[in-house]
């Protein structure tokens, strides 16, 4: 009998939801099992690093990788992977771009450092308990005498093919069960496209796939934009001719434009299509194409952008990590971080 | 891919280049750089024997792309593809580096200019080697043309097209040809405006090749150049060809309005004859004011009056367009120098007009029912920021006709003291000895110059107080009666022509032509063409020289029987649209549509209609519309190189 092909699915700066669209492979999650041997999956599976170590290089042959890499954890873990595999797969938007942990590379560490123990609404923290690298535990009436170290973040969050190298990429937020299945199909067929590419998904943009393109107008020209929590859509007619910010024309199919079709604009989980160089750029472009204003009408103009509170949140919401953007932080030298902490 | 095999070749441009950059370093340089297999440096890379250098290198070296480093394309781009044409390559097998205007002439120090040149070709390079090879298309051109407008520009085209043996179609929006220049009295001191035009009239009425739409306007234009669908709205003239002008009809319509073939001078009914020597000679009936009553028709004994007329919807295939739909004279507000306060003060057009032997006076000068002793010409009307309103263009023809008119005034009632209180004198060219004559007929000339005049109406009579700018001083003319040498504005109707015609309008409201010095005459849109007033003021002369141009120009582009369409425009990867429709609405020429492929929504760029501005490719968010000769591959490795990056994108 031949060795079935082995699989690690390994977790970075992820929420847990490209985990959820694994199991949301319902009964097709039973023929994944008989198709491979699963490795290392910390999800699930009490396999420790030092089992990864004992590996042969190169033996494993499909390595899922999602999340950011935000730690250098992470940095560790991934490019151990790296050695151990075949194949590495950025497996979701977090790893391909950064994703939405990725837009906190908009500020440097020690403000999200802050934000996130202080200053977010559902934090109580009045004594200021802040992280420590390094924690010294020492209670001899217990005889505990033990130092607890921490992995240090990464000045930034860096997708996944800036730290090693990527074989190929499963878009979105999380990738659906269908696109996974797609993917897995290719991974295991062998049949797979040029490395460096987005597998599973479509060739063409959400618009492709989504009803309402039907129901553009001619052309598409806005006087507002428009954003969901502010305005209700009208079912069954294009978000964008609409004026909602509707990330469907920039962004990759294979979602079956699940969004748009629930009365959501796409946010672009999917990210660009091939050949794309910068998919904020190329989203922000198309918006001020539409915006139906003369360029003498700058108060307008200002007016209608100035609508939207958080442009970078809505054009880079899954790819500023990956971005040609700055990341802020990378100059400045963390204080927020403590050396030592001794209880 | 074959691999690249490019050939560098920078020039000097004599010391243009040479004087301020290293031709040499910067041709050492580039054989320095991926896929450049020689270099050359030489003094005008533009001669003959630059041009064989290339043509040499390119058989003898096999190369399959060029780079020149000279001038900019828009003077030499042609040259060179020319030259590589004739040695065998595509001809858009080659870039430009424009080292000279983006380089040596903005540049002092030679040492950071070199560098500078050296980063300029690689750029190029870089760009190169992505370049591929594109073929001109050929679509058949329309053996006609459209001429909008009957003023003097509009029969001049009109004419030379027809000499060159066009069937061309003359929309006039009023009843009758002639425009402006046909009501305006004397253009100088011996010819009548309605003579030129009445000589043209002839030279229409024997051309059988000249159709005339009167009471007309294009209300749709598609298609692209050589192939236009022009739709006409012939509005109904109530009035045929059957109508022998005995003018009874007139005397007994009961609706009475000013007379703007008269400038307003006199009154004229609702049915109508515009003026003497109107073309078609026929009388025709104001649809905006006839309230039908039908007295008219009663009255006609020759059965020519048929109220029943309806509008008629024309469609002509046309393979270019003359746009010559003119001005319109300034519109003063009431109170601007006490316009409209009195009614001794009127403007420049009325005065011509009434010294038009055909006027309501017969050329006699009578201004609020006397024959003034004392009249002044107040200059820069509407003109040269002069008052609120005014615009900040001279209208060239205002200081003419002044002095022509007052001259003619002061042939005519040589007592009547002439003053003409100007900003400064615009009698250029040939004019300026009109200027002379008029010093010599004692016109009197006053300067003024940031203070404008004043004009007092008293119960005394008009007085104009004027801060003579020569002597310094403050004076105080009484006259009798006043003339504002108003300016040209756009038509007032100028938006309707942008929004079928889709020209564009620069700062002063006119229409603007594609580039003043290096497509006079065009508009930006292939096959239109622009002549006369609708581009800016001009005089008579002028406007009819550019009649001739434009006809000149809509020739020579459809003489060939075909037109080439230059491949560097649009190009969809139906593999990628998704058919979002966002390059639909961005596109300025209406060239780009939605069509279904094998069930699926992708653009569609029809390509005799794209001008290649790029505004698609910018805006298409799935990279799937590519700017041929601009393709995102070639523009990433040309910004690449900029900072020194990677070549391979």
């Amino acid at each position: 009998m031949t060795e079935k092909p082995k699989v690690a699915w390994y977790w970075c700066a992820s929420c847990g939801g490209c985990e959820e669209s694994f199991v949301d492979l319902a009964e097709r999650l039973l023929k994944v099992f008989e198709a491979v041997d699963i490795v290392f999956c910390p999800v699930a599976m009490d396999f420790k690093r030092e089992d990864v170590e004992k590996l042969p290089d190169g033996s494993i042959t499909v390595a899922l990788i999602n999340g950011g890499i935000r730690l250098k954890e992470h940095e560790e873990m991934v490019k151990l992977l790296r050695k151990k595999s075949k194949i590495v797969i950025a497996y979701g938007a977090c790893s391909a771009w950064g994703g939405i942990p990725g837009l906190a590379n908009l500020y440097n560490l020690d403000e999200v450092i802050e934000r996130k123990y202080l200053e977010v609404p559902t934090v109580e923290n009045p004594k200021e308990v802040m992280p420590t690298k390094k924690t010294i535990v020492n209670i001899p009436e217990a005889g505990i005498k033990a130092e607890i170290e921490l992995t240090e973040p990464l000045p930034v969050l860096l997708p996944l093919d800036k730290v090693i190298d990527v074989d190929y990429y499963i878009p979105g937020c999380p990738p659906t069960p269908d696109v996974f299945w797609n993917a897995l199909q290719a991974l295991l067929s062998g049949n797979l496209p040029p490395k460096g590419s987005v597998i599973g998904a479509s060739q063409k943009s959400v618009c492709d796939e989504c009803p309402l393109n039907e129901t553009k107008p001619e052309k598409i020209l806005v006087k507002e934009f428009k954003r969901p929590d502010k305005a209700m859509a009208k079912p069954n007619e294009c978000l964008l001719a609409q004026g909602f910010l509707c990330m469907g024309p920039v962004t990759r199919g294979g979602c079956k434009s699940l969004c748009p079709q629930a009365n959501m604009p796409c946010t672009g989980c999917f990210g660009m299509l091939d050949g794309i160089v910068d998919f904020g750029g190329k989203a922000i472009s198309y918006f001020g194409s539409i915006l139906d204003y003369s360029p003498l009408e700058e108060r307008e103009i200002k007016d209608a952008y100035e609508k939207v509170p958080d442009w970078v949140g809505v054009v880079y919401r899954y790819s500023l990590a990956a971005s040609k953007l700055g990341h802020k932080a990378r100059l400045k030298k963390v204080e927020r971080i403590k050396e030592v902490t001794e209880i | 891919m074959t691999e690249p095999r490019i050939g560098v070749y920078v020039c000097h441009c004599g010391f243009n280049i040479a004087g301020t950059v290293d031709v040499k370093k910067v041709a050492e340089y580039a054989k320095t750089l991926p896929n450049v297999v020689v270099a050359r440096d030489y003094v005008f890379m533009c001669s003959e024997p630059g041009q064989d250098l290339i043509k040499q290198d390119i058989k003898e070296h096999n190369l399959n792309r060029v780079v020149v480093a000279s001038c900019s394309p828009s003077l030499h781009e042609v040259t060179f593809r020319t030259a590589v044409a004739e040695a065998g390559l595509n001809k858009y097998l080659m870039e430009m580096a424009n080292i000279r205007e983006h380089c040596s002439w903005v540049h002092h120090d030679k040492e950071k200019a070199t560098e500078k040149a050296k980063e300029i070709v690689r750029m190029a390079v870089a760009k190169a080697r992505y370049l591929d090879p594109l073929e001109e298309l050929e679509v058949k051109a329309e053996q006609s043309a459209l001429v909008l407008g009957g003023g003097v520009a509009g029969l001049r085209a009109a004419l030379e097209l027809a000499n060159y043996g066009l069937q061309v179609y003359l929309v006039e929006k009023s009843p009758t040809i002639g425009g402006k220049a046909a009501l305006i009295g004397y253009v100088d001191p011996k010819t009548k405006g309605a003579e030129i035009v009445s000589k043209m009239f002839e030279l229409i009425k024997e051309c059988p090749r000249i159709h005339i739409f009167t009471n007309s306007e294009l209300i749709q234009l598609s298609g692209f150049a050589g192939n236009y669908t022009a739709k006409i709205r012939v509005n109904p003239r109530y009035v045929t060809e059957k109508c022998t002008l005995c003018g009874e009809c007139e005397e007994v319509c009961p609706i009475e309005i000013s007379n703007e073939y008269n400038f307003g001078l006199n009154k004229r009914k609702a049915i109508f004859l515009p003026f003497n020597n109107a073309y078609p000679p026929y009388y025709a009936i104001d649809h905006r004011v006839c309230v039908k009553c039908g007295e008219c028709e009663k009255v006609c004994r020759f059965g020519a009056i048929n109220l029943k007329q309806e509008p008629k919807i024309v469609e002509l295939k046309v393979g270019a367009l003359v746009i010559a739909t003119g001005y319109d004279p300034y519109r003063p507000f009431k109170g601007e120098y006490g316009y409209g306060l009195h009614e001794s003060i009127i403007t420049l057009f009325q005065l011509a007009r009434m010294l038009d032997p055909e006027s309501p006076t017969k050329g006699e000068l009578i201004i609020g029912g006397k024959i003034p002793k004392s009249i002044a010409f107040i200059q820069c009307v509407g003109s040269r920021n002069t008052t609120p309103g005014a615009k900040e263009y001279c209208s060239r023809m205002c200081c003419t006709t002044a002095i022509n008119n007052a001259i003619k005034i002061k042939e005519k009632y040589p007592d009547t003291n002439v003053y003409i209180i100007y900003k400064d004198i615009m009698t250029y060219g040939s004019d300026e000895s009109l200027y002379e004559e008029a010093g010599k007929k004692l016109v009197q000339f006053v300067k003024f110059e940031d203070k404008i005049p004043r004009v007092l109406i008293t119960p005394e009579g008009l007085f104009i107080e004027v801060f003579e700018y020569t002597i310094q001083e403050n004076i105080r003319i009484p006259v009798d009666a006043i003339v504002l040498s108003i300016g040209m504005l756009p038509p007032r109707d100028i938006e309707e022509l942008i929004a079928v015609t889709r020209v564009s309008c620069g700062g002063e409201g006119f229409v603007r032509e594609a580039h003043l010095k290096l497509a006079p005459v065009e508009a930006p849109t292939k096959g239109i063409f622009l002549a006369g007033c609708i581009t800016g003021p001009k005089n008579i002369l002028e406007s009819i020289r550019m009649g001739s141009a434009a006809a000149a120009k809509a020739m020579s582009l459809l003489s060939k029987g075909k037109i080439t369409i230059e491949p560097m425009i649009a190009q969809v990867n139906e593999e990628k649209c998704s058919g979002c429709a966002i390059c639909v609405g961005v596109c300025p020429y209406s060239a780009i549509s939605i069509k279904n492929v094998n069930g699926d929504r992708v653009a569609y760029v029809e390509k005799a209609l794209c001008m290649g501005c790029g505004t698609c490719n910018a805006a298409c968010p799935s990279g799937a519309m590519q700017h041929l000769g601009f393709k995102d591959v070639q523009l990433l490795a040309q910004t690449r190189a900029v900072f020194g990056g990677e070549v391979n994108v």
